[in-house]
């Protein structure tokens, strides 16, 4: 079901890490590049760019928010961030520099994946821009401002439909509060997280959306929201 | 009261004019005397007045009394009247009798009252001592003992000193005496005081009070040898030198006491660290290798028979592998948040967070945990948003649900309910396991209870868990009660904060 010819870089110190992941990528069949280094990583995205980057943030020879600006200055190729637990200012710092998801340290292979192909669909998605998502449950077409929750019609107002086909465009990755505020609310209203929570709230509700267990949106604890796809 | 006190010397005075006062009430008494008494003896009426003055003041004033009593009586009352002369010989021995008396009584009476005056001084000076070694024994530490020995130097009979100073040792310093004392307490003038000069003295050691120029140097001498200086200023004569000298001996005991006292209670802290410590370290290692001996066990099962084992075993073992390494990552987490409440440098990242998306990231996180239990939310609308650090209370409420499910039996129900009461958020968690008897329902939080009891049997872990919780809960000013559960079985976490900017209601969607 993937593209086979799909490459990846993963920029990783641990050996023991970068060879799970790539024997986990090259069975899902995908091409794996390796690199130890920042450097490295970053002269192998000059030489050969590949379709996604997985990049540590902990690595021995460049700071990760170095790494992502270095390689935004010119690229705007997805970059999914390996992060340690502890901090959530570190992966919202991340990716607020420009990276496109992360995963936290320790992770399952199955969490990895999962970003990975939300990633590359969304690349695959700018290349043949559609107004029309569908997912399991839900449906959502961005020009008619048209939402359908299980083939029935749902009527949002603006700013929640504003908040839905962000999530929606997104695809699964990762929106930080300050983003989601920043494009619903504009400029300014950063600190206002409790308009974002009331709206999350009135939307899940509107969508028929249980918050004990969401179908739709999930909450990325201290960070922000995703699309569950 | 006595007339011959007083600094003034107009009050010097007073006794004379009190022995003038009373001569003159006399002569005039003197006068009347025959119509009311004819047999009385004029002479022995001077005389009384003679001793009343006599028993009021002191020799001078009596002398005088009796001088001008004789002359006042010679020149009214003998023979030639209103002369100074004298006709009669008994006159004369009068007049002897007169000074004799006098000179007797006054003696007597000035050195009764001064044997009074100084039997009263030192019974003041007494009850002084009694007072300031009293305070001396309620002293609970240096401090109290230093704010004593001023007072009581401040008070030293006699002129007090005109500037007190005293320097004392840093407690707890290794090896003592290194460094010089320090200043710690200073009174009366500010008369320049080098400190060169207390080096000088200090240096010396001397036991002996030392005089340098103005000042007088007491030592505060201790069995374990010096430990601070007092430095009086113009205490120069030898009787309230040694005064000093005996209250700063006291207080150097007292302060030996008190500085035994911190330095035992000092080793006491120390050693339940170290035991604190030492079971945090067993009980740390044990967890940690819980999981690793399954997870080792099961990765070297597979690698030695894989091949040998059928499809489903295979998959049951790689499951022990994941489920027990997310364990001791659920582990290891503890480990760094109690470091960090430990430190002190938990900083609370406050946010609007909403509590059914904290519940359902914990119950997400615990997937493999709560399998086969049955878990039921509650959460009632009137519960507002809160303003807290949201994965800090989502790590309370993993490690609440993760103590819940270890001892629920299988197929066991944990209740979740939240509700707002008043200015708080109460969220009560319930399980169906064994209860905690009373006894223990509080010492269940303390770190050092639950890790030292290492309850093994029973798999309750490390028990840093629940004391983690409520350091969590405690630094946003809530607080977690362990409560029996219903109907006398389980357990009921309590656990409620405070809605801080609670009257800050969000507005509805799309305000702004």
């Amino acid at each position: 079901m993937t593209t086979p010819a799909e490459t990846l870089l993963i920029v990783e110190d641990e050996a023991q890490i970068r060879k799970f992941v790539r024997i986990s990528l090259e069975a899902q069949g995908y091409q794996v590049l390796e690199a130890r280094l920042g450097e490295e990583g970053l002269a192998t995205c000059l030489a050969s760019p590949p379709h996604l980057v997985i990049l540590d943030l902990g690595l021995p020879d460049l700071d990760g928010m170095d790494f992502i600006r270095r390689l935004r200055a010119w690229s705007t190729l997805p970059i999914l961030v390996l992060s340690v637990r502890a901090s959530e200012t570190e992966k919202i710092q991340a990716l607020d520099a420009g990276a496109n998801d992360y995963v936290t340290k320790p992770f399952g292979i199955g969490e990895l994946m999962a970003r990975i192909r939300v990633l590359l669909r969304k690349e695959e998605r700018r290349a043949t821009p559609s107004a029309q998502f569908s997912f399991p449950g839900l449906r959502v077409d961005l020009a008619r401002r048209e939402v359908e929750v299980d083939g029935t019609a749902v009527s949002l107002s603006r700013k929640e439909f504003a908040l839905l086909s962000l999530l929606v465009a997104s695809q699964g990755q990762v929106l930080t509060h300050d983003r989601i505020l920043r494009e619903v609310w504009g400029a300014g209203h950063q600190e206002d997280t409790h308009y974002l929570r009331v709206l999350v709230g009135n939307l899940r509700q509107k969508l028929g959306d249980d918050p004990m267990r969401p179908r739709f949106i999930l909450t990325v604890q201290g960070v922000g929201y995703r699309l569950a796809v | 009261m006595p007339l011959v006190s007083g600094r003034h010397p107009l009050r010097r005075l007073v006794p004379y004019l009190f022995a003038l006062v009373v001569v003159a009430i006399t002569v005039a008494s003197a006068f009347l005397l025959p119509w009311l008494f004819p047999h009385a003896s004029r002479s022995l009426l001077f005389l009384t007045g003679v001793l009343v003055v006599a028993a009021r003041s002191s020799l001078g004033p009596s002398l005088l009394a009796s001088f001008l009593s004789f002359l006042a009586f010679n020149y009214f009352f003998t023979e030639p009247v209103h002369t100074f002369k004298v006709a009669d010989d008994g006159d004369v021995t009068t007049l002897a009798f007169f000074l004799l008396v006098s000179a007797i009584s006054g003696n007597l009476a000035s050195r009764m009252r001064q044997e009074m005056a100084e039997r009263r001084a030192s019974l003041e000076r007494l009850s002084q001592l009694y007072a300031f070694s009293r305070r001396l024994a309620s002293a609970v530490g240096a401090d109290e003992v230093l704010d004593a020995l001023t007072d009581q130097l401040a008070l030293l009979p006699g002129s007090p000193p005109g500037a007190i100073r005293i320097f004392l040792l840093a407690t707890g310093e290794v090896p003592p005496g290194i460094s010089p004392p320090r200043e710690v307490r200073r009174r009366g003038d500010e008369r320049a005081l080098a400190p060169a000069e207390v080096q000088a003295v200090w240096k010396r050691r001397s036991p002996e009070p030392v005089h340098l120029g103005l000042w007088l140097f007491l030592p505060l001498s201790t069995d374990r040898g010096a430990i601070g200086l007092v430095a009086l200023a113009d205490i120069q004569d030898a009787e309230r030198r040694e005064s000093a000298r005996n209250l700063c001996d006291q207080a150097a005991v007292a302060l030996d006491r008190t500085r035994l006292v911190t330095d035992l209670a000092g080793a006491r802290l120390a050693a339940e660290t170290e035991q604190l410590r030492a079971a945090l370290l067993s009980s740390v290692s044990h967890d940690l290798r819980t999981p690793l001996a399954a997870i080792i066990g099961s990765a070297t099962s597979l690698l030695e028979y894989g091949e040998a084992f059928s499809a489903a075993d295979r998959r049951d073992l790689l499951t022990t592998v994941a489920n027990e390494a997310q364990h001791l990552d659920r582990h290891i987490q503890n480990l760094l948040d109690m470091t960090r409440l430990g430190q002190g440098t938990l900083q609370l990242k406050r946010d609007w967070v909403d509590l059914r998306d904290l519940i359902a990231g914990a119950l997400a996180r615990l997937t493999e945990v709560l399998a086969g239990l049955a878990v039921e939310v509650r959460i009632s609308p009137e519960v507002p948003l809160l303003w807290v650090h949201g994965t800090l209370i989502e790590q309370a409420l993993v490690n609440l649900l993760d103590n819940a499910a270890k001892f629920s039996p299988a197929g066991g129900r944990i209740a979740i309910q939240a509700e707002r009461d008043g200015q708080e958020v109460v969220i009560d968690l319930r399980d169906q396991g064994p209860g905690i008897p009373e006894a223990e329902r509080e010492r269940i939080f303390d770190m050092f209870y639950s890790v030292s009891r290492g309850d093994r049997a029973n798999r309750t872990g490390s028990g840093l868990g629940l004391a983690i919780c409520r350091g969590m809960i405690a630094a946003h000013g809530g607080q977690i009660l362990a409560l029996p559960g219903e109907a006398g079985w389980g357990t009921c976490m309590r656990l409620s904060l405070p809605l801080v900017n609670a009257e800050i209601t969000p507005p509805p969607e799309g305000t702004p």
